[in-house]
């Protein structure tokens, strides 16, 4: 259990029981946006791994086995015209997501992985990848991937799913 | 000129020995078929035979066109196991009441196709003609959206009422009048989802801090009390399955490591009781535990079914398994080990005293079926168009 995780899960229980539905939403929303705001990681590729000092990983985007897909379940964006941290065009983010934590081997840390969906065109067919690890059953909607996260976006139609890094999780005690 | 005039003779030729034949098979041939008459259009027994099964294709390569078929299992030929098909957008949950004669669907429409005005309706399908004979809008934006539930929808207070699942991701429950089709209200469950049957007139809900919020309906609707029940797993280290088999007034819940838990539905509040474990002792090395999508369902004979799948590990309790294992519930014993013929996603089990298993087979999305008695296979039923069946049912 790494505690960034304990964190946002004690979090969203919290709001969730304490709140109103619209205050869980505002505030799950608040947490997201946070989330969102944190400045991703200067991430180089495999070929700048020989750079001392640099951030690194390894592995393609486009298969179904990279790092950081661990948690996921749907398309890769990566096969449908964007990548594991961008949108195809002409689809909408999802704001609302999922999270996993997954580990890094080039650095060996874990990180915080956002799954934002793409949305706004009907499912991209392409690497459809289903891992799961981490993952939960529907009461746990900040660890399943089970939804169609297309919430908060003018489209619910589901297209594929990114793998944003959030943040480096705290390790173990 | 000299070819335009040779191919004429020819046609001529084979001309004259077609109609000499023709002449001379009009003879020996019976009377031409009777002119028939056009627009007709089959209907459905109001009551579905035990063999029928509701298989819900989710559509996942493009979930605004999932559809539902309806299939005798009972029949030899393709041509007789299907009785008809009926849409349901954006991966939508049904559920059926052989009462009223009605299956429902929660869907989603945008006015454009995949763009446009959302729409979230509550379909009314009549079980005769599989067409929509009526249809409630849904408040927008908040049905359930994600892979198939049997509990997703749920009908209660005798067949009055009709609860849908909400998830916005604020969670809540729209409850609708059956015979008035008007919503009568919606109620908050605040951390918790899905809608399980609680006592005659109320309902439950799985929260993530491992515990059922149950709510107790007044006559009107409205909320006349809710009860969270104490906490008897932990969504972390103890998860449980979403998914129960309900026999009589109890929901057995496996959980992800293999216990079961059986909890008691029959009053207001929904009760806990002991767990005990799906594994026999003597196989627990081999680290067999439930998985799948509808992973688990019972008979009429107070069994229920479940996928199984060795080796467990951290994100395998959604990939399915090689075999059924079937318990008698009350006596908390496997009864039977059914060998599936490669793999299975999600199971569906008959009504009625002679009932047949139904197995998704994710391999190639065909469905199998075995004879719950002897656990044999008996066979396989595919190509009728499915692409993802990701749920089946047995009709009611």
């Amino acid at each position: 259990m790494k505690l960034l995780d304990k964190l946002f899960e004690q979090q969203t229980r919290h709001l969730a029981q304490r709140s109103s539905r619209r205050g869980m939403l505002k505030a799950i929303g608040g947490l997201l946006v946070g989330a969102g705001t944190i400045p991703l990681l200067p991430v180089a590729r495999a070929a700048a791994a020989d750079a001392p000092g640099r951030p690194t990983e390894k592995g393609d985007p486009a298969s179904c086995d990279y790092w950081r897909y661990c948690a996921i379940d749907g398309f890769l964006c990566s096969c449908c015209g964007g990548s594991e941290n961008t949108c195809p065009p002409g689809t909408e983010m999802s704001p609302v997501t999922w999270i996993g934590t997954c580990r890094n081997p080039a650095d060996g840390r874990n990180y915080v992985i956002s799954y934002n969906d793409c949305c706004g065109k009907s499912s991209c067919g392409a690497c459809l990848c289903q891992r799961d690890e981490g993952d939960r059953p529907l009461y746990r909607p900040d660890k399943t991937n089970d939804i169609n996260w297309c919430l908060g976006t003018t489209s619910l139609a589901y297209h594929c799913s990114t793998a944003i890094v959030v943040g480096v999780a705290f390790e173990a005690e | 000129m000299m070819i335009a005039y040779k191919s004429r003779r020819l046609l001529a030729a084979v001309t004259g020995i077609l109609l000499t034949g023709t002449a001379l098979a009009q003879q020996d041939r019976p009377p031409p078929l009777p002119i028939e008459p056009t627009g007709i259009i089959e209907t459905l027994p109001a009551a579905y035979p035990p063999s029928w099964f509701l298989v819900q294709d989710a559509g996942f390569f493009h979930m605004s066109d999932g559809k539902v078929y309806v299939i005798d299992t009972a029949a030899d030929t393709l041509a007789s196991q299907v009785k008809g098909t009926f849409n349901v957008s954006m991966i939508g949950n049904i559920t059926q009441s052989p009462e009223r004669g009605e299956i429902y669907a929660a869907e989603t429409f945008h006015t454009r196709g995949s763009r446009g005005d959302r729409i979230d309706v509550l379909t009314v399908f009549d079980q005769t003609t599989l067409a929509p004979k009526g249809e409630v809008i849904l408040p927008k934006g908040k049905r359930f959206m994600g892979m198939p539930e049997r509990y997703a929808l749920l009908i209660m207070d005798n067949g009055r009422w009709l609860g849908v699942a909400n998830f916005s991701p604020a969670t809540s429950v729209t409850l609708i009048d059956l015979d008035t089709r008007k919503i009568v209200g919606e109620i908050p469950t605040p951390g918790c989802v899905l809608v399980y049957p609680t006592g005659t007139r109320g309902f439950s809900s799985l929260c993530a801090d491992g515990r059922f919020l149950s709510t107790e309906l007044a006559a009107d609707g409205s909320v006349a009390k809710q009860t969270r029940t104490d906490v008897f797993f932990n969504s972390d280290t103890t998860p449980i399955f979403e998914h129960p088999a309900v026999i009589g007034s109890t929901a057995f819940f496996p959980s992800i490591a293999g216990l079961v838990y059986p909890v008691d539905i029959g009053g207001p509040v929904a009760k806990v009781g002991e767990p005990w474990n799906l594994v026999p002792e003597a196989e627990r090395a081999q680290k067999w535990a439930p998985a799948g999508i509808g992973l688990i369902d019972k008979d009429d004979q107070g069994r229920f079914y479940i996928i199984m799948h060795p080796d467990a590990k951290d994100g395998s309790y959604q990939g399915g398994g090689p075999e059924v294992w079937v318990y008698d519930a009350a006596a908390k014993k496997r009864v039977q080990r059914i060998k599936l013929q490669s793999w299975g996603l999600s199971l569906a089990v008959s009504r009625g005293e002679n009932p047949v298993l139904m197995v998704v087979n994710p391999a190639d999305m065909s469905l199998e079926m075995y004879n719950t008695g002897s656990g044999e296979f008996i066979k396989t039923i595919s190509g009728f168009g499915q692409e993802t069946p990701l749920m089946v049912n047995g009709s009611k």
